[in-house]
């Protein structure tokens, strides 16, 4: 029963959560218990999101798992229909893991509208579980938009000086590119209709239709919602020039919010365009490749250069996301199983480590209420234990072997060289390569001027180290970026064979756009 | 015995998390010293275990001659598709002996290192570092594949910018430490698109075939060796070939092993305790790039054009160094730049193809080179922390034992006779002379000008060596004359504990980079003026004269040990031409260990030249392997299983060879003899005489670098890309749409007026409709 329903079940515990810390706020009031009803309801849908590891196996094949399909509105066939693959199962994990932390986080520094920020964040997390989850068009678009209105607010109301010029910035980019999402959505549900007798929003019976060829996308279609769907996720990513929502929005979200915004909601962006884009309409993602990895390529650069020179240690890391999210693109848009994998690796590599450098931003801004570069310095001396983990953060951020970020990127980068997809794959590569110097000198050049030197600012001297709590809440992800650097295979080995699948797809697919494949096979020569 | 090798590495990682967790805590300077000394004991005892044990990569004896590496696999590391790499470990000849020189060495200088940084307050740190940088290394040479290796290269180069940095109070520490990361960087960039290539090219990155759990793993290098050379041209550069693979390996090499043009950060990396620069800016860490090289022979040696690239660069970047290391001041820097030259001839070696000769280099490197920083660190130390020559003098009568020692470390880089160096770089020059490499078919007389490179810069090497020990150990004592003693090392920690100013960092020059090394001003009247007077308060207990005192035995005992190295451990590889000089006859031993691990240079009329050696001397050869088949043309080439080559000793043995061998050794001797003459009387007269500005500020390269590369790249990106782009072009566009479309305030007006709790209430409503309505569905679902 409980494993039958996990997914509807992880979906709703959170929101159940939600309902019960405003019921518990009506009647009680007792400001304290908020965060800790908060955190009771994330960590026991974090440990019941484990449980997806039961039936998502080592080398499982690619099927969906915990399936679950009931009719929702039957006159426009819309189902209920939910299940994880290997592609979705880390990235739900991954949600699960960071909202607690994110809960955790906020513990002390969330001190206005308690209430009102842990009922968003629980919602926030049922929305993103569901989005991960979604295998129906329309339920995904639903989750799409939900995820969108909690971090709003959460920027909005408890985020930094410019918080409402970047909470409308960031509704306004990303409600635009959902919005063509929808028009696209409809205009595949329109298609099916038209060629199969009944539309359809289920992913599973439109990937069917189109794989068996009884239903076929014109190419002029297959244009338009390719670039609808690609529009809506790229700026999710964000995908350079899209990204310059990124660095407002997380600089001025709280702490939790720019873990969750980095952690998971940029994540729905790549997982958006590796499971619909890619698997919908693989002609098309070969088609538009290059232009792809051409843009994820200026993204790599451009933002490891411009995170350079941010006198803003939060607004560094931002733009080092679109910097990293870079590599996740052009790992998707390589479609070898090196790159693709890679790329899956990548977005939960991120996910835990820049969530835990916004973590350890948060901590030193809780402490001194600033976040300019040049007023820190010198902090090892009175904070050795916030110094160990910024620096391991950073490191795992700058891809150093045997932490996490290495073994994605290398996958990324050989995914990029190996690839058939486009030519000049290896000029591609060694341009995207140079990324990984960047971000030595970017993060460096901030630990040095954050962490080492000498203490030049008298309030510096007197921070407290870190305590229990924020050791605690690091050290899980501490943890995570050791062993995913050091022993990938429980991660790569679960993903393998739904990567390959949608790969498969891509590379082997002659569709309406059937030309494409002899491209493809000119590109192959070198 | 199969999962012996993992000692090796993983003592040292355990040490570093015992000191790093306990260390602290346990406030015990005997605690930590002893478990990171035994540590890498540990590591010590099994590496030559390993290495000399019935079968091991090292032994010997009739029985047990083989090849074959010995393997340990821990586990498969990274799996995708058709790439694999293994965390395995694997030693070899060339492994073993790296191994070998690195435990003990690092062994030697951890000891020294418990006295040279008693009472420092972050002893254990530095020892977790030391540790953590112990198994890095290790890892690096024990790799059995591109990537593991590539781990302990990160590795490495992580741990040399912890241990740079250690200071992390001076500024001039941070910048060095952030200044070799970044340099390094640049160069495995080369080392990760190197093994993509070549991945590509063989759809392995094994250095050896192997079988693990069933599964056929071959070696990328023997797939290489079989392959055809590739000509000597300047396009197979960018072809996409071995050739390319071979140049980006060796843009790493440049970055960890300090070459042209990446060397900036060896310099100034000596801002990390002595200690720290004896062991891993001498000894190991920048070998590592002579290493890759060497284990990528197979594909040096199909790549023609890369061997000519390396031996260039490797002899501008020996005789570079050497003219800058003749200027300057500084007791560590006149031995970084130093090792940066002999790097230079150990790349030198490898470029005209004499492989083994360039490991030689390196070992020989690591006894003399240890030995010369731990003897500037144990004047450093004696001198109360002063690091500026020119306010030292007439040490030997203070410090018998360093002066005794490290006048082995003198005469062993000057290159004289019986002193390891000496063997080592005469070999080099023999060898790039006699160049067997695929180019010097095509370019008959280049080998020559390298050689005359090569002997100028040994001449310099005597000069600047003499210059240095006459400096420190003779003349008058000038440390009375003026305030000596320094802010070196660890008196500086000891400053920051008494709340003293230190001193570097309030006068750090403006650009972010020191200009002048640590005390150096204080002999520059016209400097000092305005510089001492707010320090003086700092090292006022420095100052007057006093007695420089000799080092404690934790210090001079490796120090003894590591000039007995220096001075004999050369004579496991006395060339054939030398030893049959006293009718000795002795084998090269080093020659014929490690000749079967690397790849021979492919030759016209190899198979002719070996028929002829076969003739000269061939008897005195006693096999420490069977005796490869005789080829005719090019031998086969794959590396690891060792069947393959002729002993360079059984080809070289013409008795013409050996004459012009005899005679190029007798041109050696003078060189060093006449640069070890012209540094005394240069310099025994006016210790101070000083060099030309242009080789003292370092040819300026530094500030080339500055303003050519580094300064336009942050402007640009600061003011171009996000100002300008950022902000002006790409935000300014959607904002204008956002303006047009919406007018802003209506959406947020929301947030203002205390409706954010009714509008969560309204989603959570809408939520709760849409959940129960799936809660009914399922119900009838359920029920059906």
């Amino acid at each position: 029963m409980l494993q039958d329903n996990l997914l509807t079940i992880l979906i709703l515990l959170p929101t159940v959560g939600a309902l019960a810390l405003i019921g518990h706020g009506l009647f009680w009031k007792r400001e304290n218990d908020y965060r800790w009803i908060a955190l009771l309801f994330s960590v026991i849908t974090f440990a019941l999101s484990l449980l997806l590891l039961t039936r998502v196996g080592e080398n499982s094949d690619a099927a969906f798992r915990f399936e679950q399909k009931t009719l929702w509105i039957g006159a426009i066939g819309s189902y209920y229909h939910l299940g994880v693959d290997g592609m979705s199962l880390w990235l739900v994990i991954l949600t699960t893991l960071l909202v607690p932390v994110s809960i955790l986080s906020s513990w002390n520094s969330i001190k206005k509208r308690a209430l009102s920020f842990y009922v968003f964040m629980l919602i926030l997390e049922s929305a993103m579980i569901g989005v991960f989850v979604s295998l129906d068009l329309l339920i995904f678009y639903l989750f799409f938009e939900a995820s969108l209105v909690p971090m709003f607010f959460m920027i909005g109301i408890w985020g930094g000086e410019r918080r409402i010029y970047a909470a409308t910035k960031f509704f306004i980019y990303t409600a635009v590119g959902s919005l063509l999402m929808l028009v696209g959505i409809i205009a595949l549900y329109y298609i099916h209709q038209q060629q199969a007798g009944a539309g359809t929003f289920d992913y599973l019976t439109l990937l069917d239709a189109l794989k068996s060829g009884r239903v076929v996308i014109t190419e002029s279609s297959a244009f338009w919602i390719f670039l609808a769907f690609a529009f809506a996720f790229c700026i999710k990513v964000p995908l350079w020039p899209l990204h310059t929502w990124l660095p407002d929005a997380h600089t001025e979200a709280p702490t939790a919010g720019s873990v969750i915004l980095a952690g998971v909601l940029l994540k729905m962006g790549t997982y958006g365009l590796l499971r619909f884009n890619l698997g919908l309409m693989p002609e098309m993602a070969r088609r538009f490749a290059p232009y792809f990895v051409v843009l994820a390529i200026i993204g790599i650069i451009y933002g490891a250069l411009v995170a350079m020179v941010q006198p803003d240690v939060k607004r560094l890391v931002a733009y080092s996301s679109v910097s990293h999210m870079g590599f996740v693109v052009l790992g998707i848009f390589s479609f070898t199983e090196q790159g693709m994998q890679g790329a899956l690796y990548q977005m939960l590599n991120h996910g835990v480590s820049t969530g835990a450098l916004f973590l350890l931003v948060g901590m030193i801004y809780d402490r001194r209420h600033t976040r300019q570069i040049s007023d820190f310095g010198g902090l090892a001396t009175p904070m050795p234990w916030f110094s160990t983990f910024f620096v391991i953060a950073s490191l795992s951020s700058i891809g150093l072997p045997f932490l996490n970020g290495f073994v994605g990127e290398f996958l990324i980068l050989l995914g990029t060289w190996l690839s058939t997809g486009f030519s000049y794959n290896w000029v591609a590569t060694m341009i995207a390569a140079t990324g990984v110097i960047w971000a030595a000198v970017y993060m460096l050049w901030m630990l040095q001027r954050v962490v080492f030197g000498r203490i030049r600012h008298g309030e510096n001297a007197r921070l407290s180290d870190l305590n229990a709590r924020e050791v605690g809440l690091l050290i899980p992800l501490l943890i995570l970026m050791l062993v995913m650097g050091v022993y990938p295979r429980p991660f790569l080995s679960r993903s393998r064979e739904s990567v390959v699948a949608v790969q498969q797809r891509v590379t082997k697919s002659t569709g309406a756009a059937g030309s494409f494949s002899v491209e493809v096979q000119e590109n192959k020569q070198r | 015995m199969l999962t012996m090798l993992r000692y090796i590495i993983f003592a040292p990682l355990a040490g570093a998390a015992i000191n790093w967790l306990l260390g602290r805590r346990a406030r015990s300077e005997l605690f930590v010293g002893l478990v990171a000394c035994g540590a890498v004991a540990v590591s010590t005892v099994v590496a030559f275990y390993a290495a000399f044990m019935h079968g091991g990569a090292l032994h010997l004896g009739e029985a047990g001659n083989s090849t074959a590496p010995v393997f340990d696999h821990l586990w498969t590391w990274i799996q995708v598709g058709n790439f694999r790499a293994d965390f395995g470990l694997a030693m070899d000849r060339l492994s073993g002996i790296y191994t070998l020189f690195i435990t003990f060495v690092g062994l030697l200088i951890h000891i020294f290192a418990t006295g040279y940084m008693h009472g420092d307050r972050g002893f254990y740190r530095f020892f977790a570092y030391l540790n953590l940088f112990m198994f890095s290394m290790l890892t690096l040479v024990l790799a059995d594949n591109f990537l593991l290796m590539f781990v302990g290269w990160e590795g490495v180069g992580l741990c040399s910018y912890l241990l740079i940095g250690y200071y992390t109070d001076r500024r001039e520490a941070g910048d060095a430490a952030k200044k070799a990361f970044v340099m390094n960087r640049i160069g495995d960039w080369g080392v990760v698109i190197g093994v993509m290539l070549i991945f590509f090219l063989t759809g392995s990155i094994s250095f050896f075939d192997k079988t693990v759990g069933g599964a056929e793993v071959y070696s990328a290098l023997a797939r290489i060796a079989a392959m055809a050379p590739e000509a000597f041209t300047a396009q197979s550069i960018i072809a996409g070939g071995i050739t390319s693979a071979a140049v980006l390996l060796f843009i790493g090499a440049t970055g960890k092993s300090a070459q042209i043009p990446l060397y900036v950060w060896l310099p100034d990396a000596m801002a990390g305790p002595t200690p720290v620069s004896a062991l891993i800016h001498a000894a190991t860490m920048v070998t590592a790039g002579v290493y890759m090289v060497v284990r990528c022979s197979a594909i040096y040696t199909h790549a023609p054009t890369a061997m000519f690239i390396i031996a260039i660069i490797g002899a501008a970047t020996a005789i570079f160094a050497a003219t800058i290391g003749i200027a300057q001041n500084d007791i560590k820097k006149v031995l970084a730049y130093s090792t940066v030259s002999q790097l230079g001839y150990m790349f030198l070696a490898c470029g005209v193809g004499a492989f083994v000769a360039a490991i030689f280099h390196v070992m020989t490197h690591a006894f003399f080179k240890a030995l010369l920083f731990l003897g500037s660190g144990s004047v450093i130390h004696g001198m109360h922390h002063e690091q500026d020559m020119r306010r030292m003098g007439g040490l030997k009568k203070y410090m018998p034992i360093t002066f005794f020692t490290m006048f082995a470390g003198w005469l062993a880089i000057s290159g004289i006779p019986i002193w390891a160096g000496f063997f080592s770089k005469d070999e080099i020059l023999w060898r790039t002379w006699s160049a067997e490499a695929g180019w010097s078919q095509s370019l008959h007389s280049f080998p020559k000008v390298l050689w005359v490179i090569g002997a100028v810069t040994a001449l310099l090497t005597a000069v600047y060596m003499t210059r240095l020990m006459v400096m420190t150990f003779w003349g008058g004592e000038r440390f009375r004359e003026v305030n000596a003693g320094g802010q070196a090392d660890e008196a500086h920690a000891a400053a920051y504990d008494e709340h003293e100013a230190p001193h570097d960092a309030q006068t750090a020059s403006p650009g972010d980079r020191p200009h002048h090394a640590p005390g150096e001003h204080v002999d520059d009247h016209a400097h000092d003026a305005h510089v001492d007077d707010e320090h003086a308060d700092a090292h006022a207990h420095h100052s007057g004269p006093f007695t420089p005192h000799e080092s404690p035995w934790t210090m001079t005992v490796p120090l003894i040990v590591l000039a007995v190295l220096s001075t004999v451990g050369g004579l496991v590889g006395i060339p054939y031409a030398l030893s049959s000089l006293f009718n000795a006859h002795t084998p090269n031993y080093f020659e014929q260990t490690l000749e079967p691990a690397v790849a021979h240079p492919v030759e016209k009329g190899e198979g002719a030249r070996a028929a002829e050696g076969a003739g000269a001397g061939a008897n005195d050869v006693r096999w420490l392997s069977p005796p490869p088949p005789k080829t005719d043309g090019a031998a086969p080439l794959s590396v690891g299983e060792g069947s393959q080559g002729e002993s360079a000793a059984e080809r070289a043995h013409s008795p013409e060879e050996i004459n012009a061998e005899r005679l190029f050794t007798g041109i050696s001797v003078l060189i060093a003899a006449l640069g070890i003459g012209i540094g005394w009387f240069l310099y025994r007269r006016k210790p101070l005489l000083r060099a030309p500005r242009l080789l003292e500020e370092k040819y300026y390269v530094d500030e080339i670098y500055d303003a050519a590369i580094i300064n336009p790249i942050k402007t640009g990106s600061r003011e171009g890309l996000w100002k300008i782009f950022d902000i002006g072009v790409i935000d300014g566009i959607v904002n204008g749409m956002g303006r047009g479309i919406t007018e802003i305030g209506s959406v947020v007006r929301y947030l203002q007026v205390g409706f954010v709790r009714w509008y969560a209430a309204l989603i959570l409503l809408g939520a709760v409709a849409v959940i129960g309505y799936f809660a009914f569905m399922l119900t009838q679902y359920a029920a059906r």
